[in-house]
């Protein structure tokens, strides 16, 4: 295998048992995630794109298959490893934010910041984001972009590996979401981060490396992408 | 059933943790009050009809020695409806098992039924069914009880120097010896030692060898009579046989103490189902304003779908009348159970005949009147905010809770150290300012509570020590039927056991000081004594003067006396001819119980102008019970009665049984306060914040650390509720303790440094117990399902 592989999913599936009636909201899938690469997960909604995510990022457990993360088996079932994966290793990043109210921008960063042993500089990450002089509000205090860049910062200040977006531009204006794209593309290149996009906006495949594209809990194909677009060429 | 009336019960399921603590706190509440309050109604009607149909005297008259005669004098002074004229006297009991008695002969003109405090039989015959030549007594319950005595069996006592066999024929009660005690300076009965024996007041003269005599006068006076006036003009024509004392019913020693009884089930009765009543309350209110908050959507969809605020609002209520309507339910059944219980109980501590055991049906229509009023007064103060829910901004997202800087941050150097974490709750804290006031209100409550039953439970462990190792330091006390002289003790010192004996002198007084004249009793001890010290109420040592009188406060405070002035006393018993003396008052403490006056042995020598008497004796022995002596003493003649102090002091801890359970009731009651009031704060933090709890999981938090977040708020806000509630408790019981003061019986309110630590020590359990029940919860945590949507 190229040794650029960060994860390997294999023949993961989940199924959600609600009553009589059971929902595979992801067949057996087996897909490889690659070290600093920008991957956009495509598809309508209720595809699985969120299930796909969920699983990857250890914040949800697969019914069948196995994840691998740097050779480790993440799904036997150990919420100690889980945890300190999602710990050390991961950022996720919400359509809805997430931020916690009682703490101001920074301080919702530092949260984040206190849990890993080598973080970035909370400020330098807020300056990332262009918020250093916000620093000192509180969420309700921002616009939905600020919010969601303070989520990026909390993500990014662990110095996660890997970058989860689950749909980060799904509330946010034309302008203010493709601001959160090009953050997110800067971030990669600073720190060397993989960065996992899901989104239903089929023009933002044209900023990743690779795209897959999903449709009723299956992967219909994965594209390599030779010339990624920046950001901000993308238009929808 | 409606779609509102559904969605309720489908909150109600969500809740039911929560909602089941509420209900425990009501029924706790209402169990209280109604078995508190109907304890009290039949109690105080047994009392008032057992009074009434006694003829409980309103006034009582002491003299030496009159004759009958007197009485139809005394009935013709205008207010008096009734007059009775009694013999009654101190006799020796001999026992079966060497023993002696204190026996209360009190003589009952025939017909009982005509006179005054007559008596209410309850086993065997009455005086009307025995044959003339027989001599015949009826004994109260309790001391035939305690030493085995059933009709037919035949005692022996002590009277006017013979020994004279007399057969029980009944057992009776009456008003004056509902709580028989022998004098001030008992503070329990002691069924053993000391009994009612009643019998017709012509043998009583006969076997005292006192025909026609009486030393009693009991009154009934006419509901309008000037009491100041009869005692005045009653006096004057008693005033040849020689006024030993005169009381209103309301000083009368039995009554005293039922009454004191009685208040206080009346206050707590009160008191105390408020507190449940009121947390309740704001527990409910903080519930449902959470829930309004957190159902905003609905609420508004409801709105927009035609329902208006009337129905939305009653749907909210009903949450809070259905809690006190269950409630109410529960807590009558147990109350009502209880109450039972807890009447026999008293009515047997009292000897009372047994009690109507009434429902009284107006305490349980108050009770529900109570819960709901209370309950739909915090449900519909809780949801006026529907009022203010607008349908078309409550069906889109919330914006995020609006944080807020904390007063705590104005102090950098201390915020600035905080993590985030302790900042998360901190602001939270602030932001639901509600919550966190109730929640310390609860939890002061509860260790309020706890407080009032250490405290209790610390006085009356005072008291013990106070009377059992701080002031006798004897082994037995030998009371002389009459006065000896202090050398016939000489010898005793020879007998092999005993390490020490010292004299006493006890001498029944009147004290008179400007114009007023109370009861008082008089003890002369060596000044040196090691046996016995006097000690006030708060454990400090008082010296006995050589000269001049160590007075009590409570006889000082009826007369206004102070330290500096002189007081007249004038002994009043059968000891000689009535003398009379000028004291100088020395010093004066507050005694813990009874009203007695310390002077010198010298000084009370020469009350009586005597020289060297004693009327009783200490000993310290080189055991503390030692059987054979104390057949030996009890052989002597002129002994009285021989007392083993620590046989006393088993006597009295026997007796204070009922105090260790009440006590373990109330502490029950805290705690399971303190876990209903923590369960429900910490579920409600829990709920609010899952939203926060998931995204902290999903950046990588543990579920240990995550729940520690909760676990934190609910602790710093019992950590202050317990700091708070430490020195409001002590406050409560102390005003508690100075209400509950009586003349015979003051309790300081002492609490021991231990019992701080032990009630916080209690308060951390109940707080851990309740935030346990509930943080469960936290484990089961689905970041998934949680992050998915906004609301
Ligand atoms: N907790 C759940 N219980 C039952 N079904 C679920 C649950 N979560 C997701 N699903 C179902 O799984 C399918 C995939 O969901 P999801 O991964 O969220 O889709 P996408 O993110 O692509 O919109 C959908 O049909 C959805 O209804
Ligand atoms: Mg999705």
């Amino acid at each position: 295998m190229p040794d650029n592989v960060l994860m390997r999913l294999k023949n993961v599936s989940k199924t959600y048992i609600m009553g009589e009636i059971k929902v595979e909201a992801l067949k057996e899938t087996s897909l490889e995630i690659l070290a600093e690469e920008v991957l956009v997960i495509l598809g309508p909604s209720g595809s699985g794109k969120s299930t796909l995510l969920n699983l990857v990022g250890g914040i949800d457990s697969s019914t069948t298959g196995e994840i691998l993360y740097d050779e480790k088996v993440l799904t036997d079932g150990n919420d100690r490893v889980l945890t300190s994966f999602r710990r050390l290793d991961v950022g996720f990043i919400f359509q809805f934010y997430n931020l916690i109210p009682d703490l101001t921008c920074e301080e919702n960063v530092a949260l984040a910041a206190e849990l890993v042993p080598e973080p970035l500089e909370v400020q330098d990450v807020l300056h990332d984001v262009g918020l250093h002089d916000r620093r000192d509000h509180f969420p309700s205090q921002l616009s939905g972009g600020e919010q969601q860049r303070v989520a990026i910062a909390r993500a990014v200040v662990k110095r996660p590996r890997i970058l989860l977006c689950d749909e980060p531009t799904g509330s946010l204006d034309y302008e203010t979401g493709k601001m959160v794209l090009r953050l997110l593309v800067d971030i990669r290149n600073k720190y060397h981060s993989t960065v996992i996009i899901v989104t239903h906006n089929s023009a933002i495949g044209d900023m990743a490396d690779r795209v897959v594209r999903m449709r009723s809990g299956e992967i219909v194909e994965i594209i390599e992408n030779e010339n990624p677009l920046p950001p901000e060429r993308i238009e929808w | 059933m409606s779609t509102l009336t559904r969605k309720l019960f489908r909150t109600i399921v969500n809740t039911r943790g929560q909602f089941l603590a509420l209900i425990v706190i009501v029924a706790l509440g209402v169990m209280i009050y109604v078995s508190m309050n109907i304890v009290y109604s039949n109690l105080a009607q047994a009392q008032q009809q057992f009074y009434e149909e006694n003829r409980f005297a309103d006034y009582t008259f002491l003299v030496v020695k009159a004759p009958e005669s007197v009485v139809s004098r005394i009935e013709a002074v205008p207010g008096v409806i009734k007059a009775t004229g009694r013999l009654q006297k101190d006799v020796t009991i001999f026992k079966d098992n060497e023993e002696r008695a204190v026996g209360r002969l009190t003589g009952y003109p025939l017909p009982v039924k005509d006179e005054l405090n007559n008596i209410h039989l309850l086993s065997g015959r009455s005086f009307d069914d025995i044959a003339s030549e027989e001599i015949g007594i009826i004994a109260d319950p309790q001391y035939a009880e305690a030493n085995a005595i059933k009709p037919g069996k035949k005692i022996e006592i002590l009277a006017d120097s013979r020994k004279v066999d007399i057969t029980v024929i009944g057992t009776a009660i009456s008003p004056e010896f509902v709580y028989p005690m022998k004098d001030s300076s008992s503070l329990f009965p002691e069924p053993e030692l000391f009994g009612i024996l009643m019998m017709p007041q012509k043998q009583v003269q006969q076997i005292l060898g006192m025909p026609g005599q009486i030393n009693q006068v009991l009154l009934d006076l006419a509901p309008d009579a000037d009491e100041a006036l009869i005692k005045s003009q009653v006096g004057a024509i008693l005033k040849p046989y020689g006024n030993i004392a005169d009381y209103p019913r309301k000083n009368q020693s039995s009554h005293v103490v039922l009454q004191a009884q009685l208040d206080g089930i009346k206050l707590i009765s009160t008191s105390l189902p408020l507190i449940f009543f009121l947390i309740a309350a704001g527990i409910q209110f903080v519930i449902l304003s959470r829930l309004i908050r957190s159902q905003r959507m609905s609420i508004g969809v409801m709105k927009a779908l035609g329902y208006n605020n009337r129905q939305i609002i009653w749907n909210y209520t009903s949450y809070a009348l259905l809690v006190s309507l269950l409630g109410a339910l529960a807590g009558n059944a147990l109350g009502l159970g209880m109450a039972s219980a807890m009447t026999v109980l008293f009515a047997q501590y009292f000897n009372l005949p047994p009690a109507a055991m009434g429902i009284n049906l107006q305490v349980v229509v108050i009770s529900f009147l109570i819960s709901s009023l209370v309950a739909g007064a915090s449900g519909l103060l809780a949801s006026r905010s529907v009022l203010q829910i607008n349908p078309a901004e409550a069906m889109r997202p919330q914006p995020p809770a609006i944080g807020r800087r904390t007063p705590v941050e104005d102090w950098a150097w201390l915020w600035n150290r905080l993590s985030s974490s302790w900042k998360m709750s901190l602001r939270s804290m602030f932001r639901n300012r509600t919550r966190f006031s109730v929640t310390i209100l609860g939890v002061m409550s509860a260790v309020v509570l706890l407080m009032f039953t250490f405290l209790m439970s610390d006085a009356t462990n005072h008291f013990f020590d106070q009377s059992f190792e701080q002031v006798n330091h004897y082994d037995y006390i030998v009371r002389f039927s009459e006065p000896i002289k202090e050398s016939e003790l000489l010898y005793w010192n020879g007998w092999d056991e005993v390490q020490r004996t010292e004299k006493m002198m006890e001498i029944p007084v009147k004290a008179i000081f400007s114009n007023q004249t109370v009861d008082d009793v008089i003890v002369g001890l060596e000044p040196s004594s090691q046996l016995k010290k006097v000690s006030d109420k708060y454990g400090e040592i008082h010296r006995i003067p050589e000269e001049g009188i160590l007075i009590n406060s409570v006889t000082a405070d009826k007369m206004g006396l102070a330290v500096g002035d002189v007081v007249t006393v004038e002994t009043v018993m059968g000891m000689g001819a009535v003398r009379t003396a000028q004291l100088k008052v020395m010093d004066r403490f507050e005694p813990m119980t009874g009203a007695i006056s310390y002077v010198s042995l010298e000084t009370a020598n020469r009350l009586l102008g005597e020289r060297q008497l004693v009327t009783a004796a200490m000993l310290k022995l080189d055991a503390p019970v030692m059987p054979s002596l104390e057949k030996r003493l009890k052989e002597m003649s002129r002994v009285g009665s021989v007392v083993s102090f620590s046989q006393e002091r088993a006597v009295y801890e026997k007796l204070m049984g009922t105090v260790w359970v009440s006590i373990g009731v109330m502490l029950m009651f805290a705690v399971i306060l303190g876990i209903a009031i923590i369960y429900n704060t910490s579920v409600m933090t829990l709920n609010e914040r899952q939203r926060e709890m998931a995204s902290l999981r999903v950046l990588g938090y543990s579920k240990g650390e995550v729940a520690g977040l909760i676990r934190k708020e609910t602790w710093l806000q019992a950590v202050i509720g317990i700091v708070l509630g430490l020195p409001s408790g002590k406050a409560v019981a102390t005003a508690y303790l100075a209400s509950a003061t009586t003349e015979m019986y003051s309790l300081p309110a002492v609490i021991y440094p231990r019992s701080y630590l032990m009630v916080a020590i209690v308060a951390f359990i109940f707080v851990w117990l309740g935030q346990n029940l509930s943080i469960r919860k936290a484990g089961k945590l689905d970041m998934v399902e949680v992050l998915k949507n906004r609301e």
